[in-house]
């Protein structure tokens, strides 16, 4: 089957120029990625690894100075595979909503606080569904309370309701329109984690109710493992890992994805974890070769020299790394 | 809305204050549509009389009664007040809003024009305009050219909070689902810059009452539109003081006291509307 969404040696930096002086930031580095139909692929990595710059490029809402500079990004809605990047204004706001929703970063705060509820819901969601605006807002109830919220809370302020509530509210949002494909910048950061696991379900079920593809982006570790399909390890703007969740967390093969996962904490096991030294590198001047070669405790003379290829080692799962390729295990 | 205002009422003696006084000289005004004597007419009545009981601020010395003169004169100036704080706020919303949401070279610009605005001398204009337009300077006309030089500043404090707005998550959102800057500026950061346009419209109004009372007294004006000024401009060319007859003074001066302050009292209690917790700590509950 066609995969939903083709990513192919995407790279997105950040161009500056400050008194003449040109700065380029390469948050997204040659990453190529592809997420089928109906899964939820997970994005994973620590702080200003790149994840929201990926993202945010694969929804086409970047304004300068990120600017894309190479690779494509093909998504397939009804008539095959199209360049997102080479569609008109007109033809991006008919798919955006209806087939490519966003849940972003921070999401609680996408609530206008100076208007109720209901206006947030026409003034996002109503261009897009086609229906007159009586049958729209029976939609809308229709949709709230099948995620068990009760339709008065349309006629309320965000300050007004908990930021579980708003958080789900923001779901609502943004699944109204039953699309394809949604992304989800760290939905859950900002909650607790009963709130988390209601608002994981709820991910969960509208995603297997409406046959959509999920791109879900969290460092949060536990919850990838909970939720995703697939996952994919970014670190430094470049993805070094991806494979199905389970034989990621079983078998990694990649020693960056190693340390993240033997960080974890599991129930009785007190041994203490050991971090890694260093700390990620910046962006403007990322080190040659291997980027992660600096902390990196199986480090080669090649990894400083040559970027790694990502390569498929097993079914499914690949890997950027020099040491893997020669069979090491980290 | 009307709970904020029952709230404001209860709890905040500014805005009952000044909700109260600008109240009464809201009545006075009215009362001029029941005026028995025709505003301009001159000689209707005994010249010179103190305040009786059958003329209650007095006649003056063209033989018009104060009290209903200051009616028709506070009707214009409020109106002339109003005039200008709408036009005026209309120019600022648009370059504020649109200078902060659009950024760039259309901020650049607008804000070049708007600094502009800001530098110039506007009393000397204003005097200017009234010597080279002579007859044709109306009452309309001065509310226009008043209007287009006092948006300046307000324009730049809505392009300051519009600056913050564009940055918040509803704003990328509002964008990413398609609707166009026009659509973003008017229904997604209108009604938050909305406490602040109430504010500025009633130091607005102020302003541009005091410049038509200014020019009018120095006779800079339409002087034949009875307005607040226009009665002090006619007293001071009958020696209204010199002759002792003060209540055609004391009473337009008086009078429009009392719109500024209520207008003061009244701009002050909208920052408790601005910031609730204010509202709330007034209360006894913050």
């Amino acid at each position: 089957m066609q995969p939903i969404l083709s990513v192919s040696g995407l790279k997105a930096y950040y161009q500056m120029r400050y008194f003449g002086v040109a700065r380029e930031i390469r948050a997204v580095d040659d990453i190529t990625l592809h997420i089928n139909r109906d899964e939820i692929y997970g994005i994973a990595g620590e702080s200003s690894s790149g994840k929201s710059t990926l993202i945010k490029t694969i929804a086409r809402a970047i304004r300068p100075p990120l600017n894309v500079v190479g690779g494509s990004i093909a998504f397939d809605f009804e008539a095959g595979p199209r360049d997102l990047y080479a569609l008109s204004e007109e033809q991006l706001s008919a798919i955006r909503w209806r087939h490519l929703s966003y849940i972003m970063q921070g999401s609680m705060n996408v609530l206008n606080p100076v208007r109720r509820i209901r206006h947030s819901f026409v003034d996002f969601a109503f261009r897009h569904m086609g229906l007159p605006m009586p049958a729209f807002l029976q939609r809308v109830e229709d949709h709230l309370a099948h995620l068990s919220l009760q339709p008065g809370i349309l006629e309320s302020f965000p300050h007004e309701l908990s930021g579980g509530m708003r958080q789900r509210v923001t779901i609502a949002l943004a699944t109204v329109c039953r699309p394809d494909f949604i992304i989800a910048d760290e939905p859950t950061t900002a909650l607790d984690v009963v709130v988390q696991k209601n608002v994981l379900g709820m991910i969960r079920r509208l995603q297997q109710e409406m046959g959509a593809s999920v791109l879900f982006v969290t460092h949060d570790m536990a919850v990838h493992a909970n939720l995703c399909d697939r996952l994919g390890i970014m670190y430094a703007g470049r993805l070094v890992e991806e494979a199905p969740t389970r034989a990621l967390f079983q078998r990694p093969l990649h020693p960056y994805t190693a340390h993240l996962i033997r960080s974890l904490p599991r129930i009785g096991d007190d041994t203490p974890r050991h971090g890694l030294e260093g700390r990620p590198p910046s962006l403007a001047a990322p080190p040659p070769g291997c980027r992660f070669h600096p902390r990196c405790p199986l480090a080669m003379d090649i990894c400083k020299r040559e970027v790694p290829p990502m390569e498929e080692l097993e079914s499914g799962h690949r890997v950027a790394c020099h040491a893997a390729l020669q069979g090491i295990a980290p | 809305m009307w709970n904020i205002l029952r709230d404001l009422l209860r709890y905040n003696w500014e805005f009952a204050a000044g909700a109260i006084l600008l109240g009464a000289v809201i009545i006075v005004a009215a009362l001029s549509f029941i005026s028995p004597y025709p505003p301009l007419d001159v000689y209707v009545a005994p010249p010179d009389m103190p305040p009786s009981s059958e003329h209650w601020l007095g006649t003056n010395s063209r033989g018009q009664d104060v009290f209903w003169q200051l009616t028709v004169a506070v009707r214009n100036t409020l109106l002339f007040g109003v005039v200008v704080a709408v036009i005026s706020r209309l120019i600022s919303l648009a370059v504020g809003l649109f200078a902060g949401y659009m950024g760039g070279s259309v901020d650049r610009m607008l804000m070049s024009v708007n600094d502009t605005f800001i530098v110039l001398p506007i009393f000397p204009i204003l005097v200017l305009f009234y010597f080279v337009m002579r007859d044709q300077m109306s009452w309309a006309l001065l509310a226009l050219v008043a209007a287009c030089l006092g948006w300046s500043y307000d324009a730049r404090l809505i392009r300051s909070v519009a600056l913050s707005l564009k940055t918040r998550e509803f704003t990328t959102q509002s964008a990413f689902c398609g609707m166009n800057a026009a659509e973003i500026v008017t229904r997604e950061h209108l009604p938050y810059v909305m406490p602040i346009v109430f504010t500025t419209t009633m130091n607005n109004m102020n302003w541009s009452i005091g410049l038509e009372v200014t020019l009018s007294v120095l006779g800079f004006t339409d002087v034949n539109t009875p307005t607040i000024g226009g009665m002090i401009y006619w007293a001071n060319q009958h020696a209204a003081l010199v002759s002792g007859i003060w209540w055609w003074i004391a009473a337009p001066v008086a009078l429009v006291i009392v719109v500024f302050v209520s207008l003061f009292l009244l701009s002050l209690s909208m920052n408790e509307y601005i910031d609730p917790r204010s509202r709330l700590a007034r209360m006894g509950s913050g």
